[in-house]
């Protein structure tokens, strides 16, 4: 209900902007004002949101706290004596009847006549809150309207009082996004800390055996909890070197392609289509690799296997007869063409910050094209390219889409591509969805995960961007 | 327009006698222009295009072995671009288009035969702004020999790098520190480090361009005694914004004046007894 007052206080500020700015204007007439009207204007403007918005936030934050305990001050003794959960549930359904709805369970004996009476209270107080709320938000308003409006003189700064807005505006921004993130690193680390609390972080590190479903009840069998997150890290790894392993030389090489041979008509095609190519979601690239690779590379290795049987290479037939759609191969190679326009994208502004007069040093002397790349280019891009590399080094290790879909589930500690392997991340994904109760060992190991991942892209990207700083400051 | 091209010297002009009173402030001409010099490039008709833009119009000029040329002019007159039609880097250039005859010992350099990768290890050019490669010195000078195989081992290549070094007089300043970073280098000591760089491969020409406007008085004058030494085995030619350094450096003068060549003649004859009023309005700062 309080909402209804947004609309009024939009009014009411724009009505304070005008208000002001014709005010300023009349008292300054002839003057040498300091500020210009429509600066009074902004500056009312802000007093009269800002107050009330002030209260209505405050409101929404601990008005559920007031109510409740005033809800519960006035409660009847019966009332009182339950349980915490089936007081809730009471005063819930007196909430609806209050507002005219029906109540969702069947209430015994005293209860069920306590109804009505205690519905009619509690409505009554949420009105009163309500009310409360709207008064103090419009006397808020009123106040911040009147503090301007007593102030508008032609030697009042405020040009500079609204830039302070500005910059405070502007400050909160950034400090909710850098709070958010510790807030997030804090919930990690905590979480993190109880996890290791229950299993020992050496275990979790090089334990080499991963199976982390654990008795729920004490009658379970066969499931006693494993948390060695080694054969997670060697998945991880695996898939994230067989995507290199693509994405590198590809991404690198259409770089150079696009930078210094496309010709202009060539390069406005073809760079737009790159970016739009880095947009795709990786979940669309997740079935293309479920879908289409990883059938094809099956019949492709079963068909090699089939040849191979009862030959000299017996052995190696037999195994890549049993090859399954899901393998490292598959997420790594999908990984790695999700990450070409990344790498190449990245690598293509680097090359062309090198400046031209090095590649026209390097044509005066004779050098050809690729010459001029091999010797010049590349040595002086160097830097800039490895800081594109562990760039999407790091974004391989947190991808999740292409390996949930296309890796297996299977934590197995091997560098076979043709293996099924699972990854941190997957594994984040499956310890976390569905059903879960978030006190128990195999919750709290995603956040363990977690923490240990965040903290390697984390030196990926502060290496990469030290590498990346310390190369753009040498041609400035 | 139609211009003298080979405008000979006459001796009896070439002396302050003839006291020039529109003459405010005549740079002073060091060293007279050899009359017997073969020509080494042959300009007729050249013009160049960017896109629509004509950068040029009909530009004819002799360009004389062993002597210091210099172009001058005002901002956008075209002499750079004159400049890099000797070598061909206008290739690099999208859109760029030259048309008319540059002919390098008589031969075509436009000519679908040549190569502009074997030109341009035939004619070396220096930038304005000093171009290090991201390497160590050593490397910078060894980097035209190794890509045009001009040294069997690395005795020769070492022989090469000191040599070139030395005629850049530069040697004795970096003997001891040859594979530590170019770009390490003062700016003045870079520009000799291209220099070096450029007459590591043999040219014949040595193209500069603005060669010394990112330097400072010092280290500008050693490059211009750099350049009079190099007189004596390369034809040089040198675009520059400084009238005085032309005067110093260079025998012969060409003026340049929105896209044309204006006028064109032994340094000496230029700077005291100018034949176009637009020379004689430049050389003496009224415009440019």
């Amino acid at each position: 209900m309080t909402w209804f007052f947004l609309p009024i206080l939009i009014v009411a500020s724009i009505a304070a902007w005008f208000g002001a700015r014709g005010l300023a204007e009349r008292r300054q007439r002839g003057i040498h004002a300091h500020s210009r009207p429509a600066q009074f204007g902004a500056w009312a403007l802000i007093w009269t949101a800002v107050p009330a918005l002030v209260v209505l936030i405050a409101a929404a934050v601990f008005g559920p706290a007031i109510e409740g305990s005033l809800i519960m001050g006035g409660a009847p003794e019966a009332v009182s004596e339950l349980d915490p959960l089936r007081r809730g549930a009471f005063f819930g359904d007196a909430r609806a009847i209050g507002a005219g709805q029906p109540a969702t369970q069947i209430w015994p004996a005293p209860y069920a006549e306590l109804l009505p009476a205690e519905g009619a209270r509690v409505a009554g107080i949420g009105r009163m809150l309500d009310l409360g709320t709207v008064v103090l938000a419009a006397l808020a308003a009123l106040l911040g309207a009147l503090f301007v409006f007593s102030r508008i003189r032609p030697d009042m700064r405020a040009r500079n009082r609204v830039e302070g807005w500005v910059v405070a505006l502007l400050f909160v921004s950034s400090a909710v996004a850098v709070l958010t993130t510790v807030g997030i690193i804090a919930s990690l680390v905590f979480d993190s800390l109880r996890f290791f609390a229950s299993v020992p972080i050496f275990e979790f590190l090089f334990g080499t055996q991963w199976s982390p479903q654990t008795a729920i009840r004490a009658d379970q069998v066969g499931s006693t909890g494993a948390f060695g997150a080694l054969p997670l890290f060697a998945g991880t790894f695996l898939i994230m070197l067989i995507a290199m392993v693509v994405a590198a030389p590809v991404g690198l090489f259409a770089a150079i392609y696009l930078s210094e041979y496309a010709g202009p008509a060539f390069r406005a095609t073809v760079k737009p289509v790159l970016e739009v190519l880095a947009g795709v979601p990786t979940v669309v690239y997740g079935f293309f690799a479920a879908l289409t690779v990883g059938p094809a590379f099956r019949e492709f290795f079963n068909g090699l296997g089939a040849l191979l049987v009862g030959g000299p290479l017996d052995g190696i037939g037999q195994y890549l007869m049993l090859v399954q759609n899901q393998m490292a191969l598959v997420a790594g190679a999908v990984m790695g063409i999700m990450l070409i326009p990344f790498v190449s994208s990245l690598s293509d502004d680097i090359i062309n910050a090198v400046p031209q007069s090095l590649r026209d040093g390097s044509y005066a002397m004779g050098a050809t094209k690729s010459e001029t790349v091999k010797r010049v280019l590349l040595p002086a891009a160097l830097p800039g390219v490895a800081g594109a590399m562990l760039l999407a080094m790091s974004r391989a290790i947190g991808e999740t889409m292409i390996v949930t879909m296309a890796a297996g589930l299977a934590a197995r500690l091997t560098l076979n591509p043709l293996d099924t392997v699972t990854t941190v991340t997957v594994q984040i994904v499956t310890l976390l969805t569905g059903d879960q109760e978030f006190n128990s060992p195999k919750t709290l190991a995603a956040f363990g995960l977690g923490l240990t991942l965040f903290l390697v892209t984390l030196a990926l990207n502060i290496i990469a961007q030290r590498i990346v700083h310390t190369y753009r400051q040498q041609y400035d | 327009m139609k211009f003298k091209i080979f405008h000979a010297p006459d001796g009896a002009n070439s002396g302050s006698g003839d006291t020039d009173t529109r003459v405010l402030t005549p740079p002073p001409v060091l060293h007279s222009a050899d009359p017997d010099a073969p020509t080494k490039i042959t300009a007729r008709e050249v013009s160049v295009f960017y896109g629509d833009k004509q950068a040029l119009h009909d530009v004819s000029l002799d360009i004389p072995d062993k002597t210091v040329t210099a172009l001058i002019g005002p901002s956008g007159c075209g002499k750079s671009t004159f400049l890099r039609t000797m070598n061909r880097m206008n290739d690099t250039i999208p859109g760029a288009r030259v048309v008319g005859r540059i002919e390098m010992d008589g031969e075509d350099v436009n000519a679908k035969s040549v190569d502009p990768v074997l030109l341009r290890a035939r004619v070396g050019m220096v930038f304005q702004k000093p171009n290090p490669f991201p390497k160590t010195i050593y490397e910078n000078v060894a980097y035209g020999p190794r890509i045009h195989g001009l040294a069997d081992g690395k005795p020769e290549l070492d022989g090469i790098v000191e040599d070139s070094l030395k005629r850049a007089g530069l040697w004795e300043e970096v003997a001891d520190r040859l594979h530590s970073p170019g770009t390490g280098l003062s700016g003045g000591q870079q520009q000799r480090l291209v220099i070096a760089r450029a007459i590591a491969v043999e040219p014949e020409v040595i193209l500069m361009d603005e060669p010394c406007s990112a330097l400072d008085p010092i280290a500008t004058a050693r490059i211009e005694e750099l350049i009079d030494e190099l007189r004596e085995r390369y034809c040089i030619v040198i675009v520059t914004h400084s009238m005085a350094q032309a005067a110093r450096v260079s025998q012969r003068t060409a003026f340049f004046h929105l896209g044309r060549l204006i006028e064109t003649g032994d340094t000496e004859d230029i700077f005291t007894n100018p034949r176009e009023r637009r020379t004689l309005d430049y050389i003496t700062g009224r415009f440019g």
